[in-house]
């Protein structure tokens, strides 16, 4: 107990002379407070584009993981509170528990909208961010992702996610088609009609997507550019799925119908030279996600007996690892950018889809959704920061975005539809 | 014998009246006797005295359920319930205004296990006598502990509690943004400078040291001020404490 005594009463200052120091440690790391008050618009134009502006804004700082919007009921601010340090009632927002606080003022000059934002410290009152940004006039929402990044950066010192591209498949009719958006799902513009087109995935550069698509009648694997034509990349005349560019974006791995079982290929982004990996005739291997170094890849084989994950070497194929163990039914692996976790959809043993991710190195399973209905299909964010996924826990099958640790689960902002294998691209 | 004898008679056949009004009436007769005595035995015995001094038994339901199978997907565990009984920091009776003569640390109550018989309230007459008896009232408990420091170190006891008690209690509003770096947070340190007045009062908290990270700086200051007002500090503490301070060191 004595040393427990001198501990605390540690080596007394110069300046304090008399004044023990206490060490206080074990911080609860929580979401920043931050209000963020409705855009300024300073004309008519502004006006008009405002709501889509806030709405884009709002929702990416809702779901960006690292911030608690508040609700901006309780603000206690006069709404037409200056913009500037010296005309902000700092007080008012610390009143209402507020932390930081963003504003953005809006003006439109001609075809183009500018934008202005700034960052305070409510406590000090202190300018902590400006950033002026000019884009077309028809483009609020990309305003407004380029300012939540910039805000994300600011405080993550990280790149922010929202001005990244989301692939993803909506059920038409018999029919299903691909899209490619805004990472909310926004401004999605029709990718592959017309046919059955699954499992998109989003190009190294971020304006085309690579999907499989039945309507040569066979499962086969295309590329596309945002109003461009279909090319095919794989033209083996089996049945091809599940396409995945390596991080640098110089090869694709994909899983090809072979015999009884489906082997992995990896091939040139142009889909030649391709190489197998696998080599189980009687097993179907599929789904194969790159690690972010680009050395690994992992993989759903049933090899095993169930669907299970493993991670192969790229260099050498033989060296395979089996990665779970826990669950009957584990597939759709997305590896995070960060390197560290793979997310996977399992079925459990109450025979719903949930959402899991697995360490590489210590194989521990966390489970990241439970109890909201079915959870399918993560996909990570380019920073590695946040997950997309499927859920039915609304009724409809619709598009979801969590934290990586399963926090802060929110709907996008999409029509009523049915949607399913999003992946979030650069 | 006859054949008829051994015929079963019907459970609908009609039975004569007279016995069933007969068995009624003794049912009844029986019953109301049996009431009225339980209705007497109760007016004349009372129940088992409530003390309503005395303290709940409180029971707590443990479920130790069977580990989960390995081979199954994990699940989220809920997060148990708040303990039942939790240590208030708070409940230090406040003591009366510092007096002009403060007792010395030697003077300072001994560990309740070596109290002396004479504390005992059954002595009537010591009862009686001790309004009078000034000076063994003022005499100080010279006896210790077994294991005790000879020079008394009840007060550094003392002191020591009270540290834990104010750093257990700014670490329940030290509160950081989720929004620093990784690779930041293992460098931020600070020092808050926080001046307590004898009653426990905040008299003033200044940033000694800033760590460099504005988010951080004001988590801290904003720790201080949200877990203030403390218990009053012990005696010997309050002249540092009002006057030189104590100086809170964080860390993530």
């Amino acid at each position: 107990m004595r040393t427990l005594a001198f501990s605390l009463l540690l080596c007394p200052l110069v300046a304090l002379a008399q004044a023990p120091v206490i060490e206080i440690s074990g911080a609860n790391f929580r979401p920043l407070p931050i209000a963020v008050p409705l855009p300024q618009a300073l004309n008519d134009g502004a006006r008009t584009v405002a709501p889509e502006f806030d709405d884009a804004f709002f929702f990416d700082c809702s779901a960006a993981g690292i911030f608690q919007v508040l609700d901006r009921k309780s603000y206690l601010a006069d709404a037409r509170e200056g913009f500037t340090a010296s005309t902000i009632t700092f007080s008012r927002w610390a009143d209402v528990g507020a932390e930081a606080l963003v504003k953005v003022q809006l003006s439109v000059d001609g075809r183009e909208l500018r934008g202005e934002m700034r960052l305070f410290t409510v406590s000090s009152g202190k300018e902590e961010l400006r950033l002026v940004h000019v884009v077309p006039l028809d483009q609020p929402r990309k305003l407004a992702h380029f300012f939540a990044d910039a805000l994300y950066r600011q405080f993550t010192r990280e790149p922010g996610p929202f001005q990244s591209h989301l692939a993803f498949v909506r059920r038409a009719g018999r029919g299903k088609d691909v899209y490619l958006g805004d990472w909310d799902g926004k401004r999605a513009v029709p990718i592959a009609q017309g046919s059955i087109n699954l499992l998109p995935v989003v190009g190294p550069q971020g304006d085309s997507v690579a999907f499989t698509s039945y309507k040569s009648g066979k499962p086969a694997l295309y590329l596309q550019r945002a109003g461009g034509a279909a090319t095919q990349l794989v033209s083996s005349g089996a049945m091809v799925t599940g396409a995945a560019f390596s991080p640098d974006g110089k090869r694709l791995a994909y899983s090809m119908a072979q015999g009884e079982g489906a082997q992995l290929y990896v091939a040139d982004a142009a889909g030649g030279n391709p190489q197998p990996l696998t080599d189980t005739p009687f097993f179907i291997n599929s789904s194969p996600t790159w690690s972010p170094d680009g050395k690994r890849i992992a993989f759903v084989s049933n090899r095993a007996g169930t669907p299970q994950l493993y991670v192969l070497s790229v260099a050498n194929p033989k060296d395979v690892r089996r990665l779970t163990f826990q669950g009957n039914y584990n597939q759709t692996p997305d590896w995070s950018p960060r390197g560290d976790l793979i997310a996977f959809t399992a079925r459990d043993e109450r025979n719903a889809f949930d959402l899991f991710t697995v360490n590489v190195e210590t194989g521990k399973v966390t489970r990241l959704t439970q109890d909201q209905g079915n959870n399918q299909e993560p996909s990570f964010s380019p920073n590695g920061r946040l997950i997309v996924f499927n859920s039915n826990r609304t009724g409809a099958s619709m598009l979801w975005v969590m934290t990586a640790e399963g926090q802060n689960q929110k709907m996008l902002p999409l029509e009523k539809g049915d949607y399913s294998t999003p992946d979030w691209g650069p | 014998m006859t054949k008829a004898a051994f015929a079963p008679v019907s459970l609908l056949a009609r039975r004569p009246e007279g016995p069933l009004y007969r068995f009624l009436f003794w049912s009844a007769l029986v019953h109301a006797v049996l009431f009225s005595l339980a209705v007497v035995w109760a007016e004349i015995h009372e129940g088992p005295a409530i003390d309503l001094d005395q303290k709940p038994i409180k029971a707590t339901l443990v479920r130790q359920g069977t580990p989960r199978d390995e081979k199954l997907l994990p699940r989220i565990e809920q997060p148990p319930p708040p303990p039942l009984e939790q240590k208030a920091p708070e409940p230090v009776p406040t003591p009366a205004p510092p007096k002009p003569v403060a007792p010395s640390p030697v003077a300072a109550p001994a560990p309740p296990k070596t109290k002396q018989s004479g504390e005992k309230k059954a002595d009537p007459r010591q009862q009686l006598m001790g309004a009078f008896d000034k000076m063994s009232k003022s005499k100080p408990d010279t006896t210790g502990a077994a294991d005790g420091d000879p020079n008394g170190d009840a007060a550094v006891a003392e002191g020591e509690a009270y540290y834990a008690r104010l750093r257990s209690q700014i670490t329940r509003f030290y509160d950081v943004s989720q929004t620093i770096p990784d690779a930041e947070r293992i460098r931020l340190t600070a020092q808050v400078a926080v001046f307590i007045s004898p009653a426990g009062q905040l008299e003033r908290a200044r940033l000694a040291r800033s760590s460099g990270n504005d988010l951080f700086d004001s988590a801290v200051m904003a720790a201080v001020k949200r877990a203030a007002p403390f218990s009053p500090p012990p005696t010997h503490l309050r002249d540092n404490l009002e006057k030189y301070g104590v100086v809170l060191m964080f860390r993530p």
